[in-house]
């Protein structure tokens, strides 16, 4: 599988070989994919999603991941990740045993009171010196199409389970954030501007709003599921916004 | 138009090369006024091949005229002497010129075409002859084929001025080595060496010919090219941004004009949108469903 650049670009002033990762929600794997790219002596990704963890799985696997390193480093794959079905508000890993904390793309899936639990956690499961890798979303601009999509989400997400689905946090936001956790902060560079949300974006986005819908109410839920598949063909695809890396580092 | 050194040339060619083989595709007085109006835009670096149909023969007139003002790059699938004496001079009397700028091995592809081209009675023995009287003034060699074998080429020929090979958004996303088209760039800059990129506007393959005819498609590129003049800006952008000495225009006319004003207008692209454009065609290539994120 191909590394994403927004990935590589996260991780390449980062020193990862040799360190034990943990990549805190999975996804598809491709933190996962660049941490073992990297060198990791171990990556524990962790997600709540048996999908992701099945997909991620498997793609590393399919993948054998050495990338670059002409196959050497594929045979150990298999010993250096170990994906965990869990929630990332109980990481079932022990105090101080990672050194390196990926959350790619992870804080805009959480709500705040999710995002404080997790903070804890990190830095409750990171070993002194640790590095913490946060990249996300800066908040659409007002005017782009697919915040609509994004609001639609949300309020599905809101009336189905009493919470938003996606909170964009801005870059300062979550710097702050961590400082206050007690990392000190490293730096911030730009992963993507435009970010491009493309067809395959938006048909992923509005399937999920059409079915956190329909766990709603009839009336708005159908409402919400209708005005999701509209948006899909009025947006087909935008370039919007940024993506933005932030790394940190927990004191000896 | 912005010019770029290429390579130890002593040739500051323009930041786009008209490919020629736009030309086949045109009338005679057509073919003189595409000419004539890239030249209008500042390009000094025109690209040909005797594969091209009648490109070298329409591109004559306008050449010959301009002669000066163009840096003519040609090339030859000859990978033996004889062949590519014979295959030079054919180029020279089709075109109506006295010498080749750039001489270069077209479209090299395996490690026995390699061998084949630096042995004593390979291609590259008549091009130093070519060479020394003054028939052709620079070497280069033209891949599309495996990353390490462009690579090797570098490594064993001495005289190597240029090196063309694909570059775009597409294959600069995938990590395989036999996409790795960025370690010759970066080889080819620390060995000073020209890098001219071809397949910059290339979207995809075209559908197979049971579900289009060759006879049916829009564009006569090999590839599925893109055709909105944004996505060309991008797409251009994009090559030149990466470090290539020129990018090479599109095989279709139709397309030129819109290559030719991203190449006047071109002001660099930074790297956070050099990235957003890589994943923007990965997913529109990707086979993993699902993906909320980037």
């Amino acid at each position: 599988m191909d590394v994403p650049h927004t990935v590589t670009t996260a991780l390449d002033d980062r020193s990862v070989a040799g360190k034990r990762c943990l990549e805190a929600g999975a996804g598809v794997g491709n933190a996962t994919a660049g941490l073992l790219a990297n060198g990791a002596d171990r990556v524990y990704a962790v997600t709540n999603d048996r999908d992701h963890a099945r997909t991620t799985r498997r793609r590393v696997a399919e993948a054998g991941v050495g990338v670059d390193d002409g196959g050497d480093r594929n045979d150990d794959t298999g010993d250096r990740l170990t994906v965990l079905e869990a929630d990332l508000r109980a990481v079932p890993l022990p105090d101080g045993s990672v050194d390196v904390i990926t959350a790619h793309g992870l804080c805009n899936v959480l709500d705040p009171a999710a995002l404080s639990a997790v903070a804890e956690e990190f830095s409750r499961v990171a070993a002194p010196g640790a590095q913490l890798v946060v990249d996300d979303y800066d908040p659409p601009p007002d005017d782009a199409a697919i915040g609509e999509l994004f609001a639609v989400e949300n309020a599905a997400s809101e009336l189905a389970r009493g919470r938003p689905a996606l909170t964009f946090y801005p870059a300062a936001f979550l710097r702050r954030f961590f400082v206050g956790h007690g990392w000190e902060f490293e730096r911030e560079r730009t992963l993507l501007e435009p970010v491009p949300w493309t067809e395959s974006h938006v048909s992923a986005h509005v399937e999920r709003a059409a079915s956190t819908a329909a766990k709603c109410p009839d009336e708005p839920g159908d409402a919400l599921a209708a005005t999701a598949r509209r948006l899909k063909s009025e947006i087909e695809s935008e370039s919007v916004g940024r993506m933005y890396g932030l790394a940190f580092r927990l004191p000896d | 138009m912005q010019t770029r050194p290429l390579g130890d040339t002593g040739h500051d060619s323009s930041v786009m090369t008209f490919g020629a083989i736009a030309l086949n595709w045109l009338e005679q007085e057509g073919a003189n006024q595409l000419v004539e109006h890239v030249l209008d835009y500042g390009v000094n670096h025109f690209d040909v091949a005797p594969e091209y149909g009648d490109a070298e023969l329409k591109l004559g007139p306008k050449l010959r005229q301009h002669r000066e003002e163009i840096f003519l790059g040609c090339k030859t699938q000859e990978r033996t002497y004889e062949g590519a004496w014979r295959k030079l001079d054919r180029s020279l009397n089709r075109l109506g010129v006295d010498s080749i700028d750039l001489y270069q091995v077209h479209g090299l592809e395996y490690d026995e075409e390699l061998d084949a081209i630096t042995g004593d009675d390979g291609a590259l023995a008549a091009f130093r002859e070519a060479k020394e009287q003054g028939l052709i003034d620079h070497i280069g060699l033209t891949s599309h084929g495996d990353p390490d074998l462009i690579l090797d080429a570098l490594d064993r020929i001495d005289d190597l001025e240029t090196v063309m090979f694909p570059l775009n958004p597409v294959v600069a996303g995938k990590d395989d080595d036999e996409y790795d088209y960025e370690a010759v760039l970066a080889r080819a800059e620390e060995q000073n060496v020209g890098t001219l990129g071809i397949k910059a506007f290339a979207a995809g393959s075209w559908p197979s010919t049971d579900e289009l005819s060759e006879a049916d498609r829009p564009f006569a590129n090999w590839y599925r090219p893109v055709t909105a003049p944004d996505e060309i800006r991008e797409r251009f952008d994009f090559a030149a941004a990466r470090g290539l000495t020129s990018v090479i225009s599109a095989g279709d006319p139709k397309l030129v004009t819109m290559i030719l004003e991203a190449a006047a207008d071109y002001d660099g692209m930074d790297e956070a949108a050099q990235r957003s454009l890589i994943e923007r065609v990965r997913h529109d290539d990707s086979p993993v469903p699902e993906q909320l994120h980037h």
